[in-house]
């Protein structure tokens, strides 16, 4: 790669990054319209590109798709039809609207049955992924295990039906034990969110497509 | 608050501000510490230790290895922290080369990824081994849509490990399963979806662990030194939240008018 090329890849990234969070920042905690209007034109430039990136994410399935299909390789006609729905939703939404009957009955046949499939193997999947990590082996997976007998006896509907308060003593675990665990979560990952952003500002973080090792 | 204050600052937002402030203050004091060679010792993450084994395991599988970076966008600082170990984990992996795949629901970061990847085929010294398009897949927005895309991409490619970074719900049951039935070692960083997480990962970075691994893998004290802040920072709140807790027992809600939005 060209120094100028990454000398630009490097400096831009970051003076886009610098101007977009300061946008952001000050019209979180100062009233500035000006900064709201810098706001409002770089979440349209941003929902521009996204658009441009939806765009070129199609063209990676149908490059990828296609040429499977021409070889004939392992689901192709899974891969045939999703083309083809593809191609039929592109038409109707353009033809008759993204908000009509037709559209909507379309999309969302197929979207729903597919969701129900979806629904009824993450039961399956939950319940094998549970099997094994629930297995008691040592002290730790008793403990691990009693526990998570308690969350799921006590969110039972039979057990609520005989004991109407068990509710109760599910949110008390919940809303006390669990809390501080929450809480932890809640704090750590905020703050760890706000330095690494700062990470970023600083140019510390190798993640803006890593171009800072080479300057 | 004086009427000059409530027309230059949002109302109810001064104390976050200024926490925000002190938050960067630190940060960079600690930054400036690390750079005046200051070194902080940081306990080995055990997820982080174990990816880089599972590179080495996945070249003697002559498997490849996946790094899903979730569900989420660019916004998400859990996607940022996550890319970051995509590009060191890929390096690493092209270093031998074990293959790296991706995907994710944004189009925004399947775009980044192709970038990164292909960055660090450059960076291992090992171009000539990049190939356009096959190591990135998109397979749709939707959160189950990308969970099925992901699983048969897994079942396809049967890698030898997966790391999840980033942001995730319930698509990790459907994808974190496949992935225990092809055999691959389940390394997980992230807030989100922590129970489920938990049930299937073989190794997990729990909180801001997902954070600090993507800190302590580009090795730069400085960047570690940004670590030792984020304490400081911790300890502060942590004072807070006791202070908070005893003058609420004392019958004061200043605290909780002071944190209020």
């Amino acid at each position: 790669m060209s120094a100028t090329l990454t000398y630009i890849r490097t400096y831009l990234v970051r003076v886009i990054l610098i101007i977009a969070a300061l946008s952001g920042l000050v019209t979180w905690y100062f009233v500035s319209p000006q900064a709201d209007a810098i706001a409002n034109e770089l979440q349209i430039w941003n929902t521009a590109a996204a658009s441009w990136t939806l765009f070129v994410g199609i063209i990676t399935i149908f490059s990828h798709y296609i040429r499977s299909v021409m070889k004939r390789e392992r689901y192709w006609p899974y891969q045939l039809y999703a083309m083809i729905l593809m191609v039929l939703w592109c038409i109707m939404g353009v033809w008759s609207g993204l908000y009509s009957n037709l559209y909507q009955t379309a999309y969302l046949s197929t979207k729903i049955t597919l969701h129900i499939a979806i629904l009824g193997q993450l039961i399956f999947f939950f319940i094998s992924g549970v099997y094994r990590t629930f297995r008691i082996k040592t002290a730790r997976t008793l403990l691990y295990a009693f526990l998570a007998l308690i969350m799921v006896v006590l969110n039972a509907p039979w057990t609520q039906w005989i004991f109407p308060n068990a509710e109760k003593v599910t949110f008390w675990l919940l809303n006390n034990v669990g809390m501080s665990g929450e809480r932890t979560l809640a704090i750590t990952g905020g703050i760890g969110g706000v330095v690494l952003s700062i990470r970023i500002l600083l140019g510390l973080e190798k993640g803006a497509l890593r171009a800072t090792e080479e300057i | 608050m004086s009427p000059l204050v409530e027309q230059v600052l949002q109302e109810g937002r001064i104390f976050q501000l200024t926490l925000l402030l002190l938050m960067a203050a630190l940060t960079y004091i600690a930054y400036s510490y690390g750079k005046r060679g200051k070194v902080w010792e940081i306990r080995p993450l055990e997820g982080l230790e174990a990816t880089w084994e599972g590179i080495g395991r996945a070249a003697e599988m002559g498997r490849p290895i996946m790094v899903l970076t979730g569900i989420s966008g660019l916004s998400n600082a859990q996607t940022i922290a996550g890319l970051t170990v995509l590009g060191e984990v890929a390096q690493r992996a092209a270093e031998i080369g074990v293959a790296t795949h991706t995907t994710s629901t944004s189009t925004q970061v399947i775009a980044f990824s192709e970038g990164v990847i292909k960055s660090a085929y450059d960076a291992a010294g090992k171009s000539e081994l990049y190939k356009p398009g096959e190591y990135v897949r998109w397979f749709g927005g939707g959160q189950f849509v990308y969970a099925v895309g992901a699983a048969g991409y897994i079942l396809e490619t049967k890698p030898a490990m997966i790391v999840f970074m980033g942001y995730f719900l319930f698509d990790v049951i459907v994808t974190m399963e496949t992935a225990s039935r092809v055999g691959a070692q389940i390394i997980t960083g992230t807030l989100s979806a922590l129970p489920e997480s938990s049930v299937f990962s073989d190794y997990l970075l729990i909180g801001e662990e997902l954070y600090a691994a993507s800190a302590m893998i580009s090795k730069d004290t400085q960047v570690i030194a940004t670590i030792a802040g984020q304490d400081w920072i911790k300890l502060i709140l942590l004072i807070i939240v006791v202070v908070g807790v005893i003058l609420k027992l004392a019958g004061s809600d200043a605290i909780i008018k002071l944190l209020e939005v």
